[in-house]
């Protein structure tokens, strides 16, 4: 038996043995994470059903589980049952619901293996109920019991304890910023080109989602050719570097809360004038409006994608693209945190009319683009990884009508499932993110 | 009686609004989200948004899809308020002229159909079933037989006597059950409108780098 397969062995007992004990932490905690909006909210939905074939989930498999509004009823039903006015008393006519051992179950099949916390459902209510943020707050509840599924509590306990989520240590990321270095002085073919480390007083600090410097490390290079070709005055931190935040997904405040606070740190003993977030969309979403709630505090100081600080560099002549240079059919997709959810949905097309010559885009797309089916911590959680891979059909006959060779995304949560999907439904394409195509296309 | 039950239903709306007032206070109680985060939008914006265009069956896939059931829910709600209009002009009372009665009339039976196809569409499709429970049924129910007796006695018998009991039972069922979304759809509405307006999502106008 694998640890993998142990730590989801170890999880379902867990939920098979519940105690009334685990089962009221949950629901005190569900209490304290309920607030005023929430409560209205679960006091609005009227079971309308118009969010049904919203959601990827539902759209793929008719499971009446996956519809958004039977996930929000879960919790509505709970919420009914302790903290409504009339279902205490007559709990049938509401369908409210005791939490116990089997609603736990429910909650965690459900909240955590049914959901990718996308919002397209909030989007498309017609109440306007904010569903994800709802789920998140449950699942805050079941993360306080400690009934996060293992691969994705295993993702927060990481990054809480090493500092990044794949657990990189110092002097590995020393060694391949090192070596990005002597690759970025050959391709520019400038011996004082730098990645730069613990730049004191640079302007910007450049935070990088891990999976680049193990796997992806071209979208590394690709940010620091661009920001070399601007002459940007920025700098990577050695210390905390990790712009990725499963405590979103966890639902964990308390965790979440902590992995952002480092790159605070980060960049005020740096003394850096702007925080940079790399092409992540729940990174960007945590540290550009999550952050300051979980830690309640105003920043003072902008936080930005670096989708932003290219489209500025483009706009202001600071960078020259030669879009030639990507001839290939390029599409795009819309990482839900950055853009439905995030607010960035014009940049990053900006930027593709400036570095590529054949653009298309998927229908739908901006804000009402679907979820490719990795957000929300499915990637972390791979007992629903079936689920994950089916889901993502939408995803893969979205790409398939463009006739696009090259899928660009600003975010390696996405790039991920993408590369599975590309494997799974044989796309045959090639994933980018947003640096490398802009990179391709650079005149230095 | 008909008297008494007129004062009846007085007694219930002033009964409904006090429980109401409760369960917002309650809802209130969970205290306020405090925001930190530097807005990229204007909330207000996303807020005019929420309740203009926002609610236009071309922005949302939800309603575009199902137009009909859209449709429908807004029939059905203009019928409700015809419904309410015609107990107000009973109740307080007031005089109402014959075509201001065909209007409402109009309203409340577009309403009362809408309202029992609506009822029809969650009992007969399996997935609006699995979302239901009783009171979605008695809510809806309630509602129905509210607008037809108001249809019917302004235009065949009086019924008062039957109206105004179905009305006070209405009433006294609006906090209890779905019914009360008549009161947080404005404030959801509200949310809505403000998250999306201040992160940029919402209105498209916001947007910056525009092609």
């Amino acid at each position: 038996m694998t640890k993998n397969s142990k730590n989801e062995q170890s999880f379902d007992d867990r939920l098979d043995n519940l105690s009334e004990e685990n089962c009221l932490i949950i629901k005190n905690e569900f209490k304290k994470l309920i607030n005023y909006d929430f409560a209205a909210f679960l006091n609005t939905c009227v079971h309308c059903g118009l969010c049904a074939d919203t959601c990827h989930y539902y759209i793929v498999d008719k499971n009446p589980k996956n519809i958004p509004a039977n996930k929000l009823g879960l919790i509505n039903k709970v919420f009914n049952r302790y903290f409504g006015l009339f279902a205490k008393i007559t709990p049938a006519l509401y369908g409210s619901k005791v939490l116990n051992k089997d609603m736990v179950k429910e909650w965690v099949d459900s909240l955590f293996g049914r959901c990718t916390l996308c919002g397209r459902c909030a989007l498309n209510c017609t109440m306007g109920i904010n569903i994800p943020y709802i789920i998140r707050a449950a699942r805050g509840a079941l993360a306080a019991a400690r009934l996060v599924p293992p691969g994705l509590q295993s993702t927060v306990d990481t990054a809480i304890e090493k500092g990044n989520n794949m657990g990189i240590a110092r002097e590995d990321w020393l060694e391949t910023i090192e070596w990005l270095e002597e690759e970025l002085q050959d391709d520019v073919d400038d011996p004082e080109s730098s990645l730069p480390l613990d730049k004191n007083g640079a302007r910007l600090l450049y935070t990088i989602n891990p999976r680049e410097a193990m796997f992806f490390p071209l979208s590394i290079s690709a940010a620091g050719k661009i920001f070399y070709a601007a002459g940007e005055s920025w700098t990577f931190s050695s210390a905390n570097f990790d712009v990725t935040n499963y405590g979103l997904y966890s639902g964990d405040d308390n965790a979440a809360g902590l992995m952002s606070e480092r790159l605070v740190k980060s960049r005020r003993e740096l003394g850096c004038e702007e925080l940079i977030l790399a092409e992540c969309g729940h990174g960007f979403n945590s540290n550009r409006w999550e952050a300051p709630e979980w830690l309640e505090k105003k920043y003072g100081f902008p936080v930005k994608s670096i989708l932003q600080v290219i489209a500025e560099y483009i706009k202001e002549g600071k960078i020259q693209l030669d879009a030639s240079r990507n001839k290939k059919r390029v599409t795009l997709h819309d990482p839900c945190n950055l853009v439905r959810l995030g607010g960035i949905v014009e940049e990053q097309r900006y930027i593709l009319k400036h570095a590529v010559t054949d653009f298309v885009e998927m229908t739908p797309n901006r804000e009402k683009n679907y979820c490719c089916g990795g957000g929300g911590g499915q990637l972390a959680m791979t007992r629903y990884a079936d689920r994950r891979l089916e889901t993502g059909r939408l995803k893969a006959e979205q790409i398939k009508d463009t006739g696009a060779k090259i899928v660009v995304t600003p975010c390696h949560n996405c790039i991920d499932q993408l590369m599975e999907l590309n494997k799974h439904y044989k796309l045959e394409i090639e994933i980018k993110t947003v640096a490398e195509i802009v990179a391709d296309a650079l005149i230095i | 009686m008909e008297t008494v039950l007129r004062y009846g239903v007085i007694a219930a709306f002033f009964i409904s609004a006090v429980v109401l007032t409760f369960l917002v206070l309650k809802t209130l109680s969970f205290g306020r989200r405090s925001l930190n985060a530097a807005p990229r939008g204007n909330w207000k914006k996303g807020v005019f948004y929420a309740f203009g265009q926002g609610m236009m069956p071309w922005e949302k896939e939800s309603a575009k899809n199902h137009l009909l059931t859209y449709m429908a829910g807004f029939c059905y709600h203009f019928g409700i308020f015809a419904a309410l209009f015609y107990l107000l002009s009973l109740v307080i009372p007031f005089a109402c002229g014959k075509m201001v009665i065909n209007i409402l009339q109009v309203l409340m039976v577009a309403g009362a159909v809408c309202g029992l196809g609506l009822l029809l569409k969650r009992s007969l499709k399996q997935f609006m079933r699995s979302l239901s429970c009783p009171d979605d049924f008695i809510a809806n129910l309630l509602v129905d037989l509210f607008i037809i007796l108001s249809f019917l006695n302004s235009s065949l018998i009086n019924l008062k006597p039957i109206l105004f009991s179905v009305s006070i039972l209405m009433l006294l069922y609006i906090p209890t059950g779905k019914i009360r979304h008549c009161f947080f759809f404005f404030y959801s509405r509200i949310l809505f409108g403000h998250f999306f307006g201040r992160r940029g999502v919402f209105p498209r106008s916001q947007h910056q780098f525009k092609g």
